[in-house]
């Protein structure tokens, strides 16, 4: 056989081979199953959260009825309209309190305080996101509940879970300011803005995709807890009436009834909550997830 | 606009005594250079020689950056603009930047222009009418007058270039700083900027911060030479590139310094 470089050896290139040992067939071998294993891992992962899901959807579906998801009568109480509407008004009012807090600290923090004061409050703020929720429910009862006088309330409970909440929006809006490039603050000031008007005209833009994701993560995390509510209201079969009134969440509903015998209609009122969670913690965590593609196509080219 | 001058015919720009040190080093040591009107001076040097350092003093853009102090004054037609008086922000709105690398906002073309006149709340005939001189000013306006409502970040780097010089044109300053404008630039894109300074240098008092010796040569009336913070020669282009005084501007524009 002639090979273009004519007087040469047929066996030249061969070097570009890989040679035949053990060693380098093992590794070749490892590399081919390793990455068919990982999407197995992956599903290994999911498998606990599916089959969570099944459990709980199979609890709750044989019983539910329109009338337990919409009735607000409070004479029969295996019913969660009431728990349903409290919830989202509870999740508004400690929304509203956490995206003030947190967007105000998180652009402060990333535009206007100096290094050393910045990184004193995204130290606290890691702190505070990795305190134990139980933690920071008693910290909102004592706050609130006693050092306030505001008692065991809607408005007690909205804003210790409010203060549960602020972190990650703080976190998210902090780094969303800060994770835009240099340049880009560096040509709005060349172009005459004053800081507050970078914030708004150039930064706000762009950061305002990535803070939304923050306040529905926020919200999903939100949505889910316990602790600083059972801690910091009362339960109420009616909805709430006032700042001041006992108020009914989800998840206090689940933690009450949980504890009845099993194949009771509680246990099952249970279930029920427990599988309204997690759809809005799933279609909160999807509707992040669309705004993140959006995101990315939109700001395309910024980033370089 | 312009307003009247305590001295007409003097420079616009007056570097006096300028040192800037990050901390304890010193980037720029004891600079003295005036700016006249309708001129574009080039300030060229090897790399780490504060020549981007030099025009970010310029209009206070430089104290950004922590940790640099600056001394001495650089007087903009006679007021020294580290007075405390003196507000920064006013000064950037007089004397214009432009960066490195294109830095369009990620808005439309028309927004992109008009920056800097909504940041002082003109009304919307004033902006249409400054949007359009500053974009025929940088030479965009042919090739985006069709959709002024693209978006800027679809532009190629050369227009992206030039829109942030229309950018800097539209609130009307005397005078602009360009930081090496087209480092991040392809030929054609780089002879469509040249020809934009050489256009504009007719109205505006341009400072061009280049490493690129041919460009300077290109585009500029006067060159200054920076070394190690210290400026080493200054001079018209024709002069400091033909008969150099120092060894080693020579070097430099020879291409022989390492």
């Amino acid at each position: 056989m002639a090979n273009a470089l004519g007087g040469a050896k047929e066996t030249l290139g061969e070097e570009l081979l890989y040679d035949r040992s053990a060693r380098t067939r093992w590794r070749l071998g490892f590399d081919k199953w390793i990455g068919r294993l990982l999407p197995l891992l992956f599903i290994v992962a999911i498998l606990p959260i599916l089959d969570l899901v099944y459990y709980v959807a199979s609890n709750a579906l044989p019983t539910l009825t329109w009338t337990i998801l919409t009735s607000t009568n409070p004479y029969a109480p295996d019913a969660l309209g009431v728990p349903i509407i409290s919830t989202a008004e509870m999740m508004t009012a400690a929304t509203l309190v956490a995206v003030v807090l947190g967007l105000f600290g998180g652009v402060a923090t990333a535009e206007f305080l100096s290094d050393r004061t910045a990184a004193i409050v995204r130290t606290s703020a890691n702190m505070l996101v990795g305190t134990p929720s139980v933690v920071l429910g008693y910290m909102g009862y004592f706050l609130f509940c006693v050092r306030f006088g505001w008692g065991l309330t809607f408005i007690a409970g909205a804003f210790t879970l409010a203060f549960f909440m602020t972190p990650y929006i703080f976190r998210i809006a902090d780094l969303a300011f800060t994770s835009i490039p240099r340049h880009i603050r560096e040509a709005a000031l060349g172009s005459g803005a004053r800081p507050y008007q970078y914030v708004v005209r150039v930064g706000a833009p762009i950061a305002f995709p990535q803070i939304l994701n923050g306040v529905f993560l926020a919200m999903a995390i939100g949505v889910g807890e316990t602790a600083p509510i059972v801690l910091t209201t009362t339960a109420s079969k009616v909805l709430p009436t006032g700042a001041f009134s006992p108020v009914s969440f989800l998840t206090a509903t689940i933690w009450e009834n949980f504890s009845q015998p099993s194949g009771s209609p509680e246990i099952a009122l249970a279930f029920q909550a427990a599988l309204l969670v997690v759809i809005v913690v799933v279609g909160l965590n999807v509707i992040v997830r669309i705004i993140s593609a959006r995101y990315q196509r939109r700001l395309e080219g910024l980033f370089q | 606009m312009s307003g009247t001058l305590p001295d007409a015919g003097g420079p616009v720009i007056s570097v006096q005594h300028l040192s800037v040190k990050a901390r304890a080093r010193a980037i720029l040591d004891d600079i003295n250079l005036d700016f006249g009107r309708s001129s574009l001076t080039a300030v060229i040097g090897p790399s780490g020689c504060g020549k981007t350092t030099f025009v970010r003093t310029l209009n206070r853009m430089a104290e950004l950056t922590p940790g640099l102090t600056v001394e001495g004054s650089v007087l903009y037609l006679g007021q020294n603009i580290y007075d405390t008086q003196v507000n920064p922000v006013m000064v950037r709105r007089r004397i214009g930047m432009v960066f490195q690398r294109p830095t369009v906002f990620p808005t439309s073309v028309f927004e992109n222009a008009a920056f800097g006149l909504r940041l002082i709340h003109e009304d919307e005939d004033t902006i249409d009418k400054r949007v359009t001189e500053g974009l025929q000013q940088a030479g965009l306006w042919e090739e985006v007058k069709d959709d002024l409502d693209r978006a800027a970040l679809s532009l190629s780097g050369g227009q992206q270039q030039r829109l942030c010089i229309a950018r800097a044109l539209s609130v009307q300053p005397k005078v602009i700083l360009l930081d090496e404008p087209c480092s991040a630039l392809d030929p054609a894109a780089t002879q469509r900027v040249e020809a934009t300074m050489e256009f504009l240098k007719q109205n505006y008092v341009l400072i061009l911060v280049t490493h690129n010796v041919g460009q300077a040569a290109r585009v500029s009336d006067r060159i200054a030479v920076l070394s190690s913070g210290r400026l080493i020669e200054v001079g018209a282009t024709a002069d400091v590139l033909e008969r150099p005084q120092q060894a080693f501007t020579e070097q430099f524009i020879t291409g022989r310094f390492t």
